[in-house]
């Protein structure tokens, strides 16, 4: 504690960052271990430093380990729907260790139960009270592994603590520490004894990505890298948590224009209309498609959203949040097709509006 | 870089050449305007020049110009040939009177000298746009086309033979656009040439504008396609009348065969009367009527001669007055002829002059030795004459029957005359009983009908078509010869005898003399009149005044009708008018082609003739339109770089940047709807191998996206903007 506080005298700097974290609930142990310097960093520098970080240890999925980031930037949550064995605890745990962040994995079986996630309180005979201990949920990155084995009761626990970031237990809130971020496995091979999440708790996910098998070269790569020891293993962080919430706000600040507003607008009501599709994109939609391009500009390194950046994360955004009809799986049309359609044919704008 | 502009022999002959155009524009307004000291306005002009070829500070070269100004103004309007306080003190003062005169808006208050002085203003803004055009823009066309307009509307409308200017003005206009072409060809590829290899361009240049000047000057030339478009033009303004030469004007003529067409006022003095009453100024009669005006009947007796003093017998017998009135016409235009009152009895005119009477037309003809004289004052004793309205009530139809045969001239009429006027004769008067009472009926006929006194939009009536029965049936608009001619006609319609009278009204009284009874008048042009005289069986002939808004009417008393010509003051908001042709072979011409079809008509009837040229014409336009606009992709950025080179500001980005987005369109590089613009721009720069299209639309989706137009730097843009636009036209 001295030498935190001869710290703070020394570097002024340090003062608002100090009161900010404060607010936050994080100990004072993180910015000890990381100096200021760092912090001067560039947004796009930093974020790059993360995803080559998890590069070293997933291959070629540079652009899922940005996704991951983007919507760890957006306060969002992700939905990782692929084969077991593809590296999706892998990245998360990449990711988890190269921002520092307290990791806590959370295997859904069907009979783990909603107090298995969010915690539960025990009577202390000693104390004569009910002590709270806190679930997996409580961590900064939580893996969510094959949520779609357990039983809707503790899906919807898992789920509203994400929406929600906090927990109630006993009538008492605990705020879950930021920054939180969930990632969820879904297996989308094996529907024996599952529980598919029903579309509208998707809807709770920012993005929905696809990890897809590593390329030949890729995968000869992975298997050199094992060989010796898992690369996971020696992985350090290459940002504190502190520098990621500075980032997260960051994003915020990304400008939007109106023009990107009404090209995101305009996609989303695309699917609403479209003729393959049940159930468009709802407005929460259209929000997470913005905030998602936020960050993913922060992360390219710009303080404005392009419709590239609209374009890119469109994909992601939007798939698990189209509803289709029984024609469309006739006809072989799956809901990122739609979206890509929508994306040809929907006007990219390239003038300021009238009246800017 | 050292521009073209900064080369003194160039800009030297440049100026030298606007200096001749100027000139060209100095002349005809210094010729139609009677001003003097032409070339001390071109010293002016010329002196302006050099000082801005000089480029000398502009304070020096203002005070220079004031100082020539004042120099002049004193050279001119006073003696003293130097600046003394005297000649400061008098343009001094005539510039207070001047300022107060345009404050009172009183524009006919300011002097010469102060007009002047607007005239050098002017020239010298003339000067600074010229200036402004030559020196910076290096451009002149606009002022080159204005100058040939300028001159050709000179030419065709005013006095000013523009023949030979026109072709010093080709020969200096063409001159200066081809160098200031050659001029803008330098700066636009940023050449620098010394004048000496500019010679390979500028001697050619020489060469064919003389070559084609000459060539020019050699060929025949073929005659006017269009007839002359001035009378057409006037007639088509209304104020319709004669050629350029001999405007058409109000005024005493001879020719009344052809009657009709419209007229402008002109207030030229005819004469002064000073008469205790304002007269009717009777000149002579006609008898006979062509349906389209009015001609006279060869004599039958000859004239009778008086001299000074003589009682003249007309057939107005004078009043019983006591005493006689006098009237002393002074003339301000030189008449053959007396103008005399009704109810003359003499006349007197200095020198040895008589006076032959013509009963046939009743004119009063001056002669000085036998050949005819126009006499400047002339003095006549007159008395009004005076009808009894007994006697007026005694001309019973059937008295008309008994008149002699010498009447029967005075009951002619064409045998073309539509039936309709007679009818319309026999209509009006129907209850009136004696031959006074319906030449009193047709009299008041007009003024209770809608009829419309105006000078402007008269026709002249067609080749089939009566002029008393156009007038009475389809204009129902016209000036007194309409009035006039149509009472007479329908008066002899009814075999009321009846003549055309042509003279002058009484005028404007100008001026009361002091201590006497007689007033003066002003007789004009404008003044020019006709009415109608018809014969009261038993009681003689009278006068008669159809025309509205004229008060030449008889005043009938209880048992005593006074006939008096006029006897009130009058101002009429028009005043009576004579409207007469005075050439009249042009005016017929010129009436028949002007008064005939306006000008739709005209317009359609020639797209009609030439409707298969105007097609073909139209399609090659229309061809050459489509050409131009599916070739814009190569001609548009010859004109885009130009323009958005020149252009700053935080819109210009933008707009160029789209523009360009145009131009790679059109040169076959479409962008999808749903493309971004940077997946647009890595294609176009990976189609052309640049990296400008990138940079650019980053620079515009920071501008546009970003809401940050202003960290774009234009200047820093430009080069790879025109790069890439230039490469859009190959």
């Amino acid at each position: 504690m001295l030498f935190y506080l001869s710290h703070l005298t020394a570097e002024l700097s340090y003062y608002p960052i100090f009161v900010m974290l404060m607010s936050k609930n994080v100990t004072i142990r993180n910015i000890i271990c990381h100096p200021m310097g760092e912090m001067m960093m560039n947004p796009k520098e930093q974020l790059n430093k993360v995803i080559d970080n998890i590069e070293k240890v997933i291959i070629g999925k540079r652009d899922i380990a940005e996704l991951s980031i983007v919507a760890m930037l957006s306060h969002g949550h992700v939905l990782l729907e692929d084969v077991p064995g593809v590296g999706k605890t892998m990245l998360v745990r990449a990711l988890a260790k190269s921002v520092g962040a307290d990791f806590k994995r959370i295997q859904f079986t069907p009979d783990l139960l909603p107090s298995d996630v969010i915690g539960v309180s025990i009577y202390n005979p000693k104390d004569m009270e009910f002590n709270f201990r806190p679930g997996p949920i409580m961590g900064n990155i939580v893996l969510a592994d094959e949520i779609n084995r357990t039983s809707p009761k503790t899906q919807s626990s898992l789920l509203e603590a994400m929406e929600e970031a906090s927990v109630t237990i006993d009538g008492v809130t605990m705020q879950i520490p930021k920054p939180f971020f969930v990632m969820a496995t879904q297996n989308p091979i094996e529907y024996e004894g599952t529980y598919p999440l029903p579309e509208a708790q998707l809807d709770r996910f920012l993005l929905k990505i696809k990890m897809g098998y590593p390329s030949m070269k890729e995968e000869m790569e992975v298997l050199s890298r094992s060989q010796l020891s898992m690369p996971i293993e020696d992985l350090q962080s290459v940002i504190s948590l502190e520098e990621l919430l500075e980032l997260q706000r960051q994003a915020k600040n990304v400008n939007v224009d109106d023009t990107i507003r009404s090209y995101i607008v305009e996609l989303a009501r695309q699917t609403r209309n479209d003729s393959y599709v049940y159930l468009g994109v709802s407005p929460r939609g259209s929000i997470a498609l913005m905030k998602s391009a936020q960050a993913y500009a922060l992360l390219k390194g710009r303080d404005f959203v392009t419709p590239d950046d609209v374009q890119h994360l469109a994909k992601f955004v939007f798939g698990h949040r189209i509803m289709l009809r029984s024609e469309a799986r006739y006809d072989g049309i799956s809901a990122e097709e739609i979206t890509d359609r929508i994306l040809t044919k929907t006007k990219v704008p390239v003038q300021r509006l009238v009246g800017q | 870089m050292k521009s073209i502009r900064k080369n003194k022999a160039f800009m030297a002959i440049l100026y030298v050449l606007v200096f001749l155009l100027l000139a060209e524009w100095l002349t005809p307004v210094i010729t139609l305007t009677d001003t003097g000291h032409k070339n001390l306005f071109l010293l002016f002009i010329g002196i302006s020049l050099i000082m801005a070829f000089l480029q000398i500070h502009w304070s020096i070269s203002a005070g220079v110009k004031v100082f020539f100004i004042l120099w002049f103004l004193i050279h001119v309007y006073t003696d003293s040939a130097v600046f003394s306080f005297e000649a400061l003190g008098y343009i001094l003062f005539d510039l207070q009177i001047n300022i107060e005169a345009l404050f009172a808006q009183d524009w006919a208050q300011t002097t010469d000298i102060f007009r002047t002085v607007l005239f050098f203003s002017l020239l010298w803004m003339a000067v600074y746009l010229i200036h402004y055009w030559v020196g910076f823009r290096l451009s002149i066309f606009l002022f080159y086309i204005l100058t040939v307009v300028f001159i050709a509307v000179l030419d065709t409308f005013s006095p000013y033979n523009g023949d030979t200017a026109i072709i010093r003005i080709m020969v200096v206009g063409l001159m200066l656009a081809g160098l200031l072409h050659l001029a803008r060809w330098l700066e636009g590829h940023r050449i620098n040439e010394t004048l000496d290899r500019l010679a390979g361009f500028i001697i050619p240049l020489f060469i064919m504008v003389a070559a084609s000047t000459a060539l020019a000057l050699y060929l025949p030339k073929a005659g006017p396609i269009w007839p002359d478009p001035v009378p057409y033009l006037t007639s088509f303004s209304g104020e319709g009348g004669p050629g350029p030469a001999a405007v058409g004007r109000i005024g005493y003529g001879v020719d009344d065969s052809e009657l009709g067409g419209s007229f402008i006022g002109d207030d030229t003095p005819a004469f002064r009367a000073e008469v205790e009453d304002g007269q009717y100024w009777k000149v002579e009669t006609k008898d006979i009527y062509t349906t389209k005006g009015w001609e006279l009947s060869e004599p039958v007796a000859d004239p009778v001669l008086y001299s000074n003093g003589d009682i003249i017998e007309t057939e107005f017998i004078p009043g019983s007055e006591e005493e006689s009135l006098t009237a002393v016409l002074e003339m301000e235009q030189d008449f053959p002829f007396v103008l005399y009152p009704y109810g003359v009895e003499s006349i007197q005119t200095n020198g040895e002059i008589r006076y032959s009477y013509s009963a046939n037309d009743q004119k009063i003809e001056p002669l000085l030795s036998g050949a005819p004289y126009e006499p400047d004052n002339v003095e006549i004793q007159f008395n009004e004459p005076s009808y009894s309205l007994t006697g007026l009530r005694e001309t019973t139809v059937d008295k008309l029957a008994e008149l002699p045969p010498e009447f029967d001239r005075y009951k002619q009429l064409p045998e073309e005359l539509p039936q309709r006027v007679r009818d319309l004769a026999a209509e009006i008067t129907q209850n009136s009983e004696t031959v006074y009472d319906k030449a009193q009926a047709i009299e008041n006929y007009f003024e209770r009908n809608g009829f419309e006194y105006s000078l402007t939009n008269i026709p002249v009536p067609a080749e089939d078509q009566d002029y008393v029965d156009q007038f009475l049936f389809e204009t129902k608009r016209g000036y007194c010869d309409n009035f006039s001619t149509s009472m007479v006609v329908l008066l002899r319609s009814l075999d009321i005898p009846a003549r055309w009278v042509k003279g002058f009204n009484e005028g404007v009284q100008i001026d009361a003399e002091t201590g006497s009874d007689s007033d003066i008048y002003q007789v004009t042009n404008n003044n020019a009149h006709s009415w109608v005289e018809a014969y009261m069986p038993g009681v003689g002939w009278m006068l008669f005044e159809p025309t509205i808004g004229f008060t030449g009417a008889s005043q009938i008393d209880f048992d005593l009708d006074v006939e008096t010509p006029d006897s009130e003051e009058q101002e009429l908001p028009e005043r009576p008018e004579r409207p007469e042709i005075e050439e009249q072979d042009e005016a017929a011409a010129a009436a028949a082609v002007d008064n005939g079809p306006n000008f739709w008509d005209r317009t359609g009837d020639f797209i009609s003739a030439n409707k298969g040229l105007l097609f073909l014409a139209a399609a090659a336009f229309l061809l050459l339109a489509l050409a131009l606009f599916l070739k814009r992709q190569k001609w548009m950025p010859k004109i885009l770089v130009p323009y958005y080179r020149r252009k700053n500001g935080k819109q210009t980005f933008e707009k160029a940047y789209l523009r360009l987005l145009k131009q790679l369109d059109l040169y076959g590089i479409k962008r999808q709807d749903g493309q971004t613009l940077m997946s647009y721009a890595r294609y176009i720069d990976s189609f052309f191998g640049t990296r400008e299209m990138t940079r650019l639309t980053a620079s515009y989706e920071q501008s546009v996206y970003g809401g940050q137009p202003e960290t774009v730097d234009w200047h820093e843009l430009k080069e790879s903007w025109e790069n890439l636009i230039n490469r859009t036209s190959s």
